[in-house]
């Protein structure tokens, strides 16, 4: 007995400070935790040392029930028209002082303020909900999910909303998706099996054992949590113009001072694709281009690249009263082919805000 | 835990064995705050039934001096429970410890190395201990509370 004392005595302090770090997670003491106060009084009587009083009280921690869901990033998903597997981010995080499942949800706006500003235009398609698998980004390896199984006291995990954008949107089209958490039964940490059952609030008669309150943190008590992110197109939006001119080279009639459309004459055809300023980058853009009726080509004359000069008509931003004033391909370099009587050509990308041009010549019949 | 319940089994009944003059009790008390319609704040003391991570409680120690001599250099320590974090004392003369009960003095005297190695001043939260020295005998019959206030983890 007396060993058994000191032996307390001894470790109490260091016992103590290794427990005092176990059972509090993230969102708190777990539920089902006693806590247990002990007070002890040590005294005299007569100038003699009595043996300490112990007294001690238990009660048991009760379960607060709060689902946290919230959008990574805080910036819209910029996707371009008919992408696939268009990505936003979301964290959920059970703040629940137990285990919980958490179903998820998805659901889309009509019309509205979307998450990061602008009106919600259109619905994305073929939604689906997938779990990190502990990269922190989507990349097509996770699982599709429809609840979070067994979510531990303060757990976070990441979930990736996968959704198609539909053709035809215009730059600044907004699709707002929300995703919803619901807290559900756990299984006490134990994985596998369907979603749990859903929560019930304790109501009246407290007992001596666990209750249940909801303690959402956005103020209505019900163990649901949602918050919104977007889809905003970023669409290219290209023109083209096209112009000629004829050239002094191997022009019919020798020592001709001024050039004119006559047989014979060779024409510097250009093409000038340019893509708008605030959109996206417009990849692998083709030129095709039928050569006019009553000309030849002129072999290898395609030239890729250089410089356009165009009179935006005093109305910049609106490219449909633009007109080709001059190309310079000095700096393009030769490329594309002919074939069918057609020019076919590949600019590549062009970026959003620029012009690039083709050239090729063809000698009038 | 466990481990802790068993010592404790062990160690209550030897106070239990011996006779003793004084009465202890242990109580707590959870701390409610709650406006009324009229702006005023209500506070009520409820038993734990329903407690929750962040809610306060009052931890009350109330004793007695049952025997018929007075009882003299009364000293009465209190562990915080390992998911309760200190918050203050209500009943004055309180001294701290926040090394597991090795030492103890006023809060403002004590000093904690962070994990960053910098010397700070104790904080509440880094209480373990709190102990109440009487400095006046109490009388036979005599009797009185201590408390304290924390915070469920």
């Amino acid at each position: 007995m007396k060993n058994l004392t000191k032996y307390f005595v001894s470790v109490s302090g260091v016992t103590l400070a290794a427990l005092a770090a176990s059972p509090v997670s993230a969102a708190g003491t777990d539920a089902g935790s006693n806590i247990l106060n002990t007070v002890t009084v040590e005294y005299q009587v007569g100038g003699n040392d009595q043996d300490d009083v112990v007294a001690s009280d238990t009660f048991v921690v009760d379960r607060a029930i709060n689902v946290i869901v919230a959008e990574v990033g805080n910036a819209t998903t910029s996707v371009s028209p008919g992408a696939q597997n268009a990505v936003t981010t979301f964290d959920v995080t059970n703040e629940t002082n137990g285990y919980v499942d958490i179903a998820l949800a998805v659901s889309q706006i009509v019309g509205g303020t979307a998450a990061h500003g602008g009106t919600d235009t259109f619905d994305v398609n073929n939604v689906e909900i997938y779990v990190d698998d502990g990269n922190g980004s989507f990349d097509g390896t996770e699982s599709q999910v429809t609840f979070l199984d067994e979510m531990d006291n303060g757990e976070t995990r990441r979930i990736f909303i996968v959704a198609d954008v539909p053709t035809g949107l215009s730059t600044g089209d907004v699709a707002d998706v929300e995703l919803t958490g619901t807290a559900r039964e756990g299984n006490g940490g134990t994985t596998g099996g369907a979603v749990g059952a859903a929560i019930t609030a304790s109501t009246g008669g407290d007992t001596a054992g666990v209750d249940t309150v909801f303690a959402d943190a956005d103020g209505v008590f019900d163990g649901i949590a949602a918050d919104d992110d977007d889809y905003t197109i970023l669409a290219a939006a290209l023109t083209a113009l096209k112009g000629s001119t004829v050239l002094s080279v191997n022009y019919p009639i020798a020592g001709a001072t001024e050039f004119y459309n006559i047989p014979g004459a060779t024409v510097e055809y250009c093409i000038a694709v340019t893509n708008a300023a605030g959109g996206a980058d417009a990849t692998s853009v083709q030129i095709s281009d039928p050569l006019p009726a009553n000309t030849t080509f002129v072999a290898s004359s395609i030239m890729i690249g250089g410089t356009a000069t165009i009179d935006d008509n005093g109305t910049p931003g609106n490219p449909a009263d633009d007109t080709l004033t001059s190309c310079d391909n000095s700096g393009g370099s030769a490329g594309g082919s002919f074939g069918s009587n057609t020019v076919s050509a590949n600019l590549g990308t062009v970026t959003a805000g620029t012009t690039e041009i083709v050239t090729f010549r063809a000698v009038i019949d | 835990m466990k481990y802790l319940f068993a010592l404790l089994a062990i160690v209550a009944p030897i106070g239990a064995a011996m006779a003793n003059q004084v009465a202890l009790d242990s109580e707590v008390f959870v701390e409610r705050s709650v406006e009324q319609a009229d702006g005023n704040v209500t506070v009520t003391m409820e038993e734990p039934t329903r407690v929750v991570p962040g809610d306060s409680l009052v931890f009350v120690l109330s004793y007695e001096n049952t025997g018929a001599e007075p009882a003299e250099n009364f000293v009465v320590t209190n562990p915080i429970p390992e998911a309760v974090a200190f918050v203050e004392a209500i009943d004055a003369g309180a001294v701290y410890s926040i090394d597991g009960g090795e030492n103890f003095a006023a809060l403002t005297e004590l000093r904690v190395t962070g994990e960053d190695g910098v010397d700070r001043a104790a904080q509440p939260v880094d209480v373990t201990h709190i102990r109440w020295t009487l400095t006046a005998p109490i009388a036979a019959g005599g009797s009185g509370q201590l408390r304290f206030r924390g915070v469920v983890r």
